[in-house]
């Protein structure tokens, strides 16, 4: 114990007799940590970002469907049950949002064009806040219950469309039995998305005003449920399972859409990677400056080994030295990025290529976020690839030979 | 006491003529619409799509039956022959013996043009549309020719599946359709069916030349031209079945 405490503070201040190495490997280590960091925070924001956009792009966090639905979301394949007594069920589930739709291709018809739509017949309670539209930021007004005869329709398609808030247009569809159902309906509210194709691809109009219009009766498209956190769905997806019977499928998010779901494997894979990537530049100037300091102190090594000190103690000497230098460093990176996340914690507006992000299914404000499990990786990865790396240098320095090393020029 | 009365006296007179008006507008609708399509007719016309920079022309043949069937199939051009058209209520058939398919027009295509003409696939499959779901209402009579001209026009029902703001038919007494126009949300006129030739075919003075255009675009259109008809002809059923618009027996 005595041993390691001069040890620390020969280490120490053998730190500070080439400070000015000391501080561009400091900055080098801080730098590099930052980065990790800083970049980690960032990109696990465009993630979190892109599913939860992606969630709110209607799959939620489970659904439940016919079985042929995903493969054909027509409406020869709704759900063999009633929707009334499902949706008892799930009353008193204890989700924290469900809500049941009508969800069929449509063709939606102006005076002037036509365009393909999805039409979506939703029950507005019930589907507040599990769409990707905010109902009090909707221009005009949303749909005020289900059998609301007005239909809600993006600022893009309106504008395709030539039509406005006021105006009615005619939606077309087919019934079960291959019929054509059409209805006029009455522009009531136009609506913004973040990503521009959800406004030319989605309307809403009434459950129960579709369902009849279908004439389906009292059937849906698909059940959906929200539960606490995205990342954790099995107790919600288990819930439903016991819930539903029968005749469907129920899917978790990331079935739903396995390209949101690979993206967030992916994501947490490539942080790792991307911390090991930026350690390995960094870890050829840390080896770099040790080896440095070991050659410049070749006669002192020899000297302190002819002096009776223990190899066993020159090795762990420089690996403290490294460790400290380390540990100054990542302290030192670690606030930096935190100071930097900070104040851009309530989003980077990146709309200037808001049409490229548009592409990849992401929204145009970023917001980092910092996780501490982040921080702690790129930490430990750093200061134990760090310990390894030093492990050379220190290493050779202990396997001086005493006499060789004092008389070396 | 006595202005009360008479206030009542007013508006209920007001009243029966609203509804009176309202429903001769109607009847004469739907009497313009039976007029030209008889109980059953068959009929040979030629359809002439124009286009700035071309122009072509199709010779028909149609029959209809009744308020829900029709059948039209293309004599001439040689490379058109055969295809057809089959309604039944609201939904549609084509059949073109090149693919030898019959293809049921999908509600997301009943928007698109019918055979490259002006005239959408809508158009010709829901030709009843106008007696059942507008309201309709006399604008003016007038007399020309010694014949009364009556405007009427004609408003969609809330949930009707038509996107005009309201359209607007001149009708002969003799119920022949002399215009129909069709106005978009804005009261901008779109576009107009025109019958540029009137007389007497088939024992019935009809429409013998119709032309469907857009307002913007003067140079596009599609007229209808009447070769030949009769009424009230003896057509079986059977006419109107898929089997027959694959395998004609006529």
């Amino acid at each position: 114990m005595h041993m390691f405490v001069v040890l620390a503070r020969l280490a120490w201040r053998n730190l500070w007799r080439n400070h000015r190495r000391t501080l561009i490997m400091l900055a080098a280590i801080t730098l590099g940590v930052w980065a990790m960091i800083f970049m980690t925070a960032l990109m696990r924001g465009m993630v979190s970002q892109m599913i939860a956009d992606g969630i709110s792009a209607l799959p939620g966090h489970v659904q439940v469907h016919h079985p042929d639905y995903r493969d054909d979301p027509s409406i020869a394949n709704l759900i063999p049950r009633s929707d009334t007594e499902l949706s008892a069920r799930f009353v008193d589930a204890g989700f924290v949002k469900w809500s049941s739709r009508v969800r069929v291709p449509a063709v939606i018809t102006s005076e002037y064009e036509s365009r393909g739509v999805t039409l979506l017949g939703i029950d507005p309670d019930s589907e507040r806040d599990l769409t990707f539209v905010d109902y009090d930021a909707v221009e005009g007004r949303f749909l005020s219950a289900s059998d609301d005869s007005g239909v809600v329709i993006g600022k893009k398609l309106a504008a395709t469309l030539n039509t406005e808030i006021g105006k009615r247009v005619v939606l077309m569809s087919q019934d079960p039995d291959n019929d054509i159902a059409d209805r006029g309906f009455r522009v009531i509210g136009l609506f913004e998305a973040n990503v521009q194709s959800f406004e030319e691809n989605y309307l809403f109009a009434g459950k129960a005003t579709v369902q009849k219009m279908l004439r389906i009766g009292d059937q849906v498209s698909e059940f959906v449920v929200l539960g606490e956190d995205y990342r954790d769905v099995d107790a919600e997806f288990e819930k439903v399972l016991q819930l539903v019977d029968g005749n469907v499928e129920v899917k978790r998010w990331f079935e739903l859409d396995p390209y949101l779901g690979t993206m967030l494997g992916v994501m947490d894979g490539f942080v790792l990677v991307w911390i090991v990537v930026i350690f390995l530049a960094l870890s050829f100037g840390l080896v770099n400056t040790l080896v440095m300091a070991v050659f410049e102190r070749v006669r002192e090594i020899g000297l302190m080994l002819a002096l009776g000190m223990k190899p066993i103690n020159i090795l762990g000497q420089i690996i403290i030295e490294s460790l400290l230098l380390l540990a100054i460093g990542l302290a030192l990176g670690s606030a930096l990025a935190w100071a930097t996340v900070q104040p851009i914690k309530d989003g980077i507006d990146v709309s200037i290529v808001s049409e490229g992000m548009d592409m990849w299914g992401m929204s145009s404000v970023l917001y980092p976020e910092l996780l501490l499990s982040d921080v702690v990786l790129a930490n430990v990865v750093v200061l134990v690839l760090g310990f390894l790396a030093s492990l050379s240098p220190a290493w050779r320095a202990s396997r001086y030979e005493p006499i060789e090393a004092i008389t070396k020029v | 006491m006595f202005t009360r009365y008479l206030l009542l006296v007013v508006s209920l007179g007001l009243s029966l003529t609203a509804s009176a008006s309202e429903r001769d507008a109607a009847t004469i609708v739907r009497d313009a619409v039976n007029h030209w399509r008889g109980v059953s007719s068959e009929s040979v016309m030629t359809m002439v799509i124009h286009r700035p920079d071309w122009e072509r022309s199709m010779t028909m043949r149609a029959w209809t039956k009744g308020e829900d069937y029709s059948l039209v199939r293309v004599l001439e051009p040689k490379k058109d022959r055969g295809n057809g058209t089959l309604t039944d209520d609201d939904n549609m058939w084509t059949f073109s013996p090149k693919v030898n398919r019959v293809i049921k027009i999908p509600s997301s295509m009943m928007g698109q043009s019918w055979m490259g003409s002006d005239f959408s696939n809508k158009d010709v499959a829901r030709t009843d549309d106008i007696i059942d779901q507008y309201d309709h209402s006399i604008l003016s009579v007038e007399e020309v020719d010694g014949l009364l001209v009556y405007e009427i026009e004609s408003i969609p029902h809330e949930d009707a599946p038509v996107v005009w703001g309201r359209e607007v038919l001149r009708i002969r007494d003799d119920h022949v359709v002399e215009t129909h126009r069709f106005f978009d949300q804005d009261g901008e006129l779109v576009k107009k069916l025109v019958s540029l030739d009137i007389g007497e075919m088939g024992g019935r003075v009809v429409a013998l030349r119709q032309r469907m255009g857009k307002v913007d675009t003067p140079d596009e259109w599609t007229e209808i031209r009447m070769d030949a008809i009769d009424y009230d002809v003896d057509l079986k059923d059977s006419l109107f079945t898929l089997s027959n618009l694959r395998n004609p027996r006529d």
